[in-house]
């Protein structure tokens, strides 16, 4: 995925000529210019940042007439760039976490590690269960003013974004924290870390943040990262948020991402996995009601034999615009990759499945099957689905599919002719359809933490 | 007391008319076979009883203990006590049959102003009726119909009607596809169900499912006509002589 030189220096030139700023992305190379001197990071972050907004001011927000971001254009779904978000008072609380997460993903037993508005603020419970032993974490402030921790060094200055990914390059240009995990070597996690990502401002914010964690050979870990605000606050955020994931030989690992907050939140996510050997990950995304979300998934396997699960639920009403990209970049032989990501789509709600797998020349024996699939509540919701295979191995079983289709009248008179209501039908078989991915996620209790989530929003989109 | 008068039908977005005016009373307590070829209107009769969207009544009135049914919503005609056996039952895939027909149930229950079921009742109630019907537990836990063999399905069928206590139970072809033993675990679920307060509508191609649900009449569909009606030895006449005697009448 990383553009050479001469590729970004074309991306450049073309830019140049062919538009002006927007409002918003003068307004971010502005901003960056005044928020600059307080963001966290000695010179060797500085640098880093000054590249990345460099970078970003050359190609400025990514349009429709870049390819990967055809259906998602950022030049007319942000208009005004938001304030970097300040510190929050709040108290944080069970109650808070409730208030964010609401109970049935509160209630899933986990470590949480707490950001309000961009900044680590606290581990819960402070006291009495743990995850195990077998982990470390730091607030990524905290690591950035640390010269010597060398993997997470590598991790962080590989990919700064620049001109080949706004979304990166905002991200680095104004971190303000985040989390940076590691699981020890052989190491078994007795319960999920859960990195809490909540908003509390009083008017739209700004937020960066971005998580890295490695999984060392061996170690099993889930890790759940929630992106959410609180009810009583603005409801406007835009954030950037990136996960850098590696896996060492035979480790694994399990990532669930809930996104919410509604049609005001704009959430620019970019995930890059890395898979050892052996190594197994599988990865869930569900976004239920987000104004505009764009979740960037790259996967790269280092390793061979390495298995990877990547799925997701998209749930969009109102004008919501949910894009799904991944690029799964087999390179070693001998891996297996599964997608499934499916959405339901009410009113004129929008949901982009590109999913991108390349099979290079030496990856043979993978095996890869991806599959799309589409609900579509109404006449004027949308699904744009571009599956992708390039595959140069000739040793090789990959497929994928995709679909769009509305409820089925035939089922839901079945259900009617048993004496269940229209709405309850309706619902039963939204439920239905979103159960099957649903289901990849493993663990009961988070399964059914997001099915409750899934069916609340459900809820709203059946009452009609 | 079922009372179906002139029933014409046509399907929506079709000029024909399929159903060509039907008229057709079943009284409680009795059972009535209608017969006839494929294509003749069976089924169509059937889903417009049970109110499916698309089968576009024109003329004529359904009524059921003295009320129409037309103007009714398909959960609203459940609730009414009407039951459809389908003769293609679908398939929902990620719903357990178990929650399915707990919810069914329970949407009755509130519909008719009874008192739903606890959840040790509804078990036991399920249970009993489950295993009269030869069906096993884990079946109840797969999700409806999915992956259920033809017979399955039928016995499925039989099942929600035991279970939902409807009053007018009309079973399209329920005996279609399955072997003999089938036939008879399906028949004797539901000869069980026959009642003095029950209206039976028993659609079947063959003859052989009426050597086990008895019916009190018998009535040839063909062309969307009753072509004639008679009494159970019209269904032994017509496995000799086959259809082609009604197929000039209809036209
Ligand atoms: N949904 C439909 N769309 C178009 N034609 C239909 C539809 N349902 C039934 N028909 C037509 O109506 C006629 C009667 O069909 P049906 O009621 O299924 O007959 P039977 O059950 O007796 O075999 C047939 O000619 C059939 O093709
Ligand atoms: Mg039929």
């Amino acid at each position: 995925m990383m553009a050479s030189f001469s590729e970004a220096g074309r991306v450049g030139n073309e830019m140049s000529v062919a538009v002006t700023r927007t409002e918003a992305e003068e307004q971010l190379v502005r901003q960056f210019a005044k928020v600059a001197p307080e963001l966290p990071g000695g010179a060797r972050v500085a640098e880093l940042r000054s590249k990345a907004i460099a970078g970003f001011a050359l190609t400025g927000l990514p349009h429709r007439r870049i390819e990967d971001w055809k259906y998602t254009d950022l030049r007319t779904g942000i208009k005004a760039a938001y304030p970097p978000a300040v510190c929050s008072q709040a108290k944080v609380d069970e109650a808070l976490i409730r208030a964010a997460l609401g109970t049935a993903l509160a209630g899933v037993p986990c470590i949480a590690l707490v950001m309000l508005n961009g900044r680590y603020v606290a581990k819960m419970p402070p006291r009495g269960q743990e995850a195990g032993t077998g982990w470390e974490f730091r607030s990524l402030a905290a690591a950035m003013g640390e010269p010597d921790r060398s993997w997470f060094w590598q991790n962080f200055e590989r990919d700064v974004g620049g001109s080949e990914s706004a979304v990166q390059a905002l991200n680095t240009a104004f971190l303000t924290d985040g989390i940076v995990l590691k699981v020890r070597e052989g190491a078994r996690l007795e319960l999920p870390i859960h990195v809490i990502s909540i908003t509390d401002a009083k008017s739209p914010v700004a937020l960066a943040t971005r998580t890295i964690i490695r999984i060392e050979p061996g170690a099993h870990a889930t890790v759940i990262e929630s992106h959410v605000g609180i009810s009583h606050a603005s409801t406007a955020r835009q954030a950037t948020a990136v996960t850098e994931i590696s896996l060492g030989e035979a480790a694994e690992a399990r990532h669930i991402q809930y996104l919410s907050g509604g049609a005001d939140v704009v959430h620019l996510g970019r995930w890059h996995v890395s898979l050892g050997k052996d190594a197994v990950y599988r990865g869930f995304q569900l976004t239920a009601g987000v104004g505009l979300a764009r979740n960037e998934t790259h996967i790269q396997f280092t390793g061979p034999d390495a298995k990877l699960d990547l799925s997701g639920l998209m749930l969009g009403r109102g004008k919501d615009h949910i894009d799904t990209t991944l690029v799964v970049n087999h390179t070693t032989t001998g891996c297996e990759g599964r997608e499934l990501f499916k959405a339901v789509l009410d009113d004129r709600a929008r949901a982009v499945f590109q999913g991108k797998v390349i099979v290079a020349p030496e990856a043979q024996k993978t095996d890869g099957k991806q599959m799309a699939q589409a609900l579509m509540l109404s006449e004027d919701a949308e699904f744009d689905s571009k599956p992708e295979l390039e595959i140069y191995a000739d040793d090789v079983a990959c497929g994928h599919g995709s679909t769009a289709a509305e409820l089925d009248e035939d089922m839901l008179f079945y259900l009617r002719s048993r004496g269940i209501p229209l709405a309850d039908a309706r619902a039963m078989l939204i439920e239905s359809f979103a159960t099957e991915a649903l289901e990849k996620i493993e663990d009961e209790t988070l399964r059914e933490a997001a099915r409750a989530i899934a069916v609340a929003w459900l809820g709203g989109a059946t009452a009609r | 007391m079922l009372e179906i008068r002139d029933l014409t039908v046509r399907i929506a977005d079709e000029d024909k008319e399929i159903l060509k005016g039907i008229t057709l009373t079943v009284p409680k307590g009795e059972v009535h076979a209608i017969m006839g070829p494929n294509g003749s209107g069976k089924s169509t009769l059937a889903y417009a009883i049970a109110g499916r969207d698309g089968y576009e009544v024109t003329g004529g009135d359904i009524r059921w203990d003295g009320q129409s049914l037309l103007e009714m919503e398909p959960d609203e005609r459940a609730a009414a006590g009407v039951f459809l056996g389908f003769q293609y039952p679908l398939e929902i895939p990620g719903v357990a049959t178990m929650t399915f027909l707990r919810s069914a149930l329970n949407a009755l229950k509130k519909k008719r102003g009874q008192v739903e079921l606890t959840t040790p009742e509804f078990l036991k109630l399920i249970r009993a009726k489950a295993a009269e019907l030869g069906i096993k537990d884990d079946m109840l836990k797969r999700p409806l119909n999915v992956g259920f063999s033809g017979g399955e399905k039928k016995r499925m069928e039989v099942l929600q009607m035991s279970m939902l206590d409807p009053h007018l139970c009309v079973l399209d072809e329920t005996d279609s596809g399955l072997d003999i033993d089938a036939i008879r675990i399906v028949a004797e679920g539901t000869n069980r169900m026959r009642g003095p307060d029950r209206s039976m509508l028993v659609i079947t191609h063959y003859q052989r499912l009426l050597d086990y649900i008895v019916p009190d009449k018998v009535h040839v569909l063909s062309g969307g006509r009753i072509v004639k009606t008679g009494g159970k030895e019209l269904a032994l006449e017509l496995e000799k002589s086959g259809y082609a005697e009604f197929a000039g009448k209809a036209a």
